[in-house]
């Protein structure tokens, strides 16, 4: 038998070496999860001390079932899914866009690359001041530029599903940076000979983008939808800074938030439901389980249709 | 070699720690001890004047007693309850501004959780000040009807607030030539003045959206002037929000909403609010009486006064302030600084400290020897036998209700997407109908 690490006790190195990685994995990651299950069968309040009591399936059929407010749930989780549907596709395309744009050999190529990936570092408390004082209604830059066409800057404290489309851009904006990056290493690993053979052969730059750039860019493709799709799945952070808990603009993430930690009723007595808030939590976890693993499948068809 | 060097090096550290041990104890015990120096942590949330206040409170403080540093946190006011919660639960604070103690669960309504403030002492987070000597300086309705529960002392209330007035801007009347308004009607007039002359009619911090709304209590009051009857109305079907006189109301939050409020206001975050109004170009500013302060520091020398809302085309009906009483101060039971907090509290409920204090944000005093002497103070006066509890302070919501089962008039455009009082009032009550029926 062939040992890669020897005999003895260092055959067992890997698995050592591995060690504080699977640790680090269960009590951040796992466990977590694993009490997030237990805590959605409870009426937890995420207060030390105080008594939890096993309530079964109640806080589910609380939330799906009971009264106008599980319908409200129900509008938030769609609009949840419209929210993925929107960041998903514009991040995508947008980031592939610029990453190509950004990859030809132009001047200035690498300010443009860190102007694209900057939002990424500001953190989502400064994403969202940024755009608040952007969209000041009364003399913030927008509102001065909208006054020129006798328009207002009224967009995250107007109609809902006007502060809603804006928290949508913002999402892309903050975060189209990852996904330019991601685009821009699979554009690299791309060997300019296929270029140069595609131009011999007469393709035109679609047929060159279609034939050569898009198959081979498959892993970056797949990296890239999951990412954006889980991503935008459980986005809670800008709508908590640009909007609050407003009608008719909660996305399950931040329902999840509010909810957990007595918000939801705007007042500042509501109470703490951190077991209610749990099987939302399950919830939207089988909402992500599911579109990951329905993406990732027909993303990995299509990556072994290409390598066929 | 090596295994002679770690074993030479634990009975050298083993050693020092013994003698160091031994060391302490041979410490002489007849000198009294140095104070022992305390971090004393505090946390409040953000209302700028308090803030100052609390800054220059807590220096002296510290002059007085050096071994105490206070490292005072400042949150906003929407995020209190969450980081009271997770600081109160990692027993990573000592001293916390606590809101609302109040909406305790009525006997008419049904699966309604308790509220955060109960939750917190029922999980044995929050000290026990009963027979603490300061809790004297305070009126004992005040301990009693915001700070007490099961007959124990948690919270000592450092004021009431009035949210249902009005604050205008005098030089602004006269110079219009527009008489304070003291019916619906009259202020409807004085709006359509202003607006005639180029001047925003009323500005609100619409971007928190609670302020919208919050300004509109007073018409809520002025429609339902006994709001705990209002309450138990609603819970047991007496009063409902699409029936005459709601639809009243509904009709009125319309007009505020969108003849009334200034062109922008969704935009504006509520600390910023009291500013735009003290720059003068605004005619009024429904809000509450913390205000008050804001104001004075934005434009010492602006004038304003305040009202009530005049929400009824009756006047009688308009003579109420409602409001609430406001933060207090809780002490985390398990803190390890006990006697610094204890002290904190009680320096802080020293009658001229406190005046100081409600001075500072402008609340009506809970300490009966207090005076109101700020601006505010002298405008609210002539009410405060007409002062009552709010709604908000009554209203837990029945689980199932949906999200328009509130009386505000934020679901109104601009703010929100309703523009037909009749088809709002009726959402707003199949809303709320929803959860009384899924609580049966």
């Amino acid at each position: 038998m062939n040992y890669h690490f020897g005999r003895g006790w260092t055959r067992w190195s890997p698995y050592l070496l591995l060690l504080p990685g699977i640790l680090f994995y269960f009590v951040i990651a796992l466990g977590p999860s694993l009490a997030t299950t237990v805590y959605s069968f409870t009426d937890a309040t995420g207060i030390k001390g105080a008594t939890v009591n096993w309530v079964g399936l109640a806080n589910y059929k609380e939330f799906l079932l009971m009264g106008q407010a599980s319908k409200d749930n129900l509008s938030a989780l769609g609009r949840t899914l419209v929210f993925c549907f929107f960041v998903t596709t514009i991040q995508f395309g947008l980031g592939l866009l610029v990453a190509m744009i950004v990859n030809q050999n132009l001047k200035g190529r690498n300010f443009f690359r860190t102007l694209y990936f900057m939002p990424i570092i500001l953190g989502a408390v400064i994403q969202g001041l940024v755009w608040s004082l952007f969209l000041y209604p009364l003399g913030g830059p927008m509102a001065k530029f909208l006054a020129l066409f006798g328009a207002r800057s009224e967009f995250l404290g107007g109609p809902p599903f006007v502060a809603f489309a804006w928290v949508i851009a913002i999402q892309i904006w903050a975060n189209m940076g990852t996904t330019m990056i991601i685009f821009l290493a699979g554009l690299q690993t791309i060997p300019s000979e296929l270029y140069e053979a595609a131009r011999i052969d007469g393709a035109n730059p679609w047929q060159v983008f279609s034939n050569v750039t898009w198959p081979l860019l498959t892993p970056s493709v797949n990296t890239n939808l999951t990412l954006n799709i889980i991503g935008s799945l459980q986005a809670w952070q800008l709508f908590l800074i640009l909007i609050g808990y407003r009608n008719g603009t909660q996305v399950l993430g931040y329902l999840i938030y509010a909810t957990g930690f007595g918000q939801t009723s705007g007042s500042v007595t509501s109470s703490f439901r951190q077991g209610y808030a749990a099987s939302a939590s399950i919830i939207l976890f089988l909402l992500v389980l599911v579109l990951g693993m329905t993406t990732n499948y027909i993303l990995q068809r299509r990556e072994a249709r290409i390598m066929e | 070699m090596s295994k002679k060097l770690y074993l030479v090096l634990t009975i050298v550290v083993a050693l020092s720690m013994l003698l160091t041990a031994c060391g302490a104890k041979a410490t002489p015990t007849s000198q009294p001890p140095a104070a022992e120096k305390v971090t004393l942590r505090v946390l409040v949330h953000q209302n700028p004047p308090m803030v100052a206040f609390m800054e220059e409170f807590n220096k002296k403080f510290q002059e007085k007693y050096p071994n105490i540093t206070v490292d005072m946190a400042v949150v906003n006011a929407n995020e209190l309850s969450t980081v009271t919660q997770t600081r109160l639960t990692a027993n990573d604070v000592d001293v916390v501004d606590m809101f609302g103690f109040a909406n305790g669960a009525q006997p008419y309504m049904k699966q309604v959780d308790p509220p955060n403030w109960q939750q917190l002492i029922d999980a044995g987070l929050l000290m026990d000040l009963t027979g603490q000597p300061f809790l004297k300086n305070y009126d004992a309705s005040a301990i009693q009807d915001a700070g007490t529960y099961n007959g124990k002392v948690y919270e000592i209330n450092l004021g009431r607030v009035s949210y249902s007035g009005i604050y205008y801007n005098k030089d602004l009347f006269t110079a219009n030539n527009v008489k304070v308004p003291t019916t619906w009607t009259e202020l409807v007039t004085a709006c359509e003045t202003f607006k005639t002359a180029g001047i925003p009619c009323m500005t609100a911090g619409g971007k928190d959206g609670w302020p919208i709304f919050v300004g509109a209590y007073g018409l809520l009051g002025s429609i339902y002037p006994d709001q705990a009857a209002l309450v138990e109305g609603l819970w047991t079907g007496s009063i409902k929000w699409n029936d005459a006189n709601s639809l009243v109301m509904w009709e009125r939050m319309q007009v505020y909403a969108r003849d009334m409020m200034e062109e922008g206001a969704s935009g504006i975050a509520g600390d910023a609010a009291p500013g735009r109004f003290a720059s003068g170009a605004v005619a009024m500013f429904p809000g509450g009486t913390w205000y008050g302060p804001a104001i004075d520091a934005a434009q010492p020398a602006f004038k304003w006064g305040y009202i009530p809302f005049p929400g009824s085309d009756n006047a009688d009906d308009n003579k109420y302030l409602f409001g609430k009483y406001d933060q207090g101060w809780v002490v985390a039971a398990k803190t390890p600084n006990k006697d610094a907090a204890l002290l904190y509290l009680t320096e802080f409920s020293d009658p001229a400290n406190y005046q100081a204090f409600v001075d500072a944000v402008g609340f009506i005093p809970t300490q009966p020897t207090a005076k109101l002497s700020t601006g505010i103070g002298a405008e609210v006066a002539p009410y405060l036998a007409n002062f009552r509890v709010g709604y908000e302070q009554y209203w837990i919501a029945p689980k199932g209700a949906g999200q328009f089962a509130n009386p505000w008039a934020t679901y109104f455009k601009p703010f929100g997407t309703d523009d037909d009082p009749k088809t709002l009032a009726d959402k707003v009550q199949g809303d709320l109908q929803a959860g009384l029926n899924a609580v049966k």
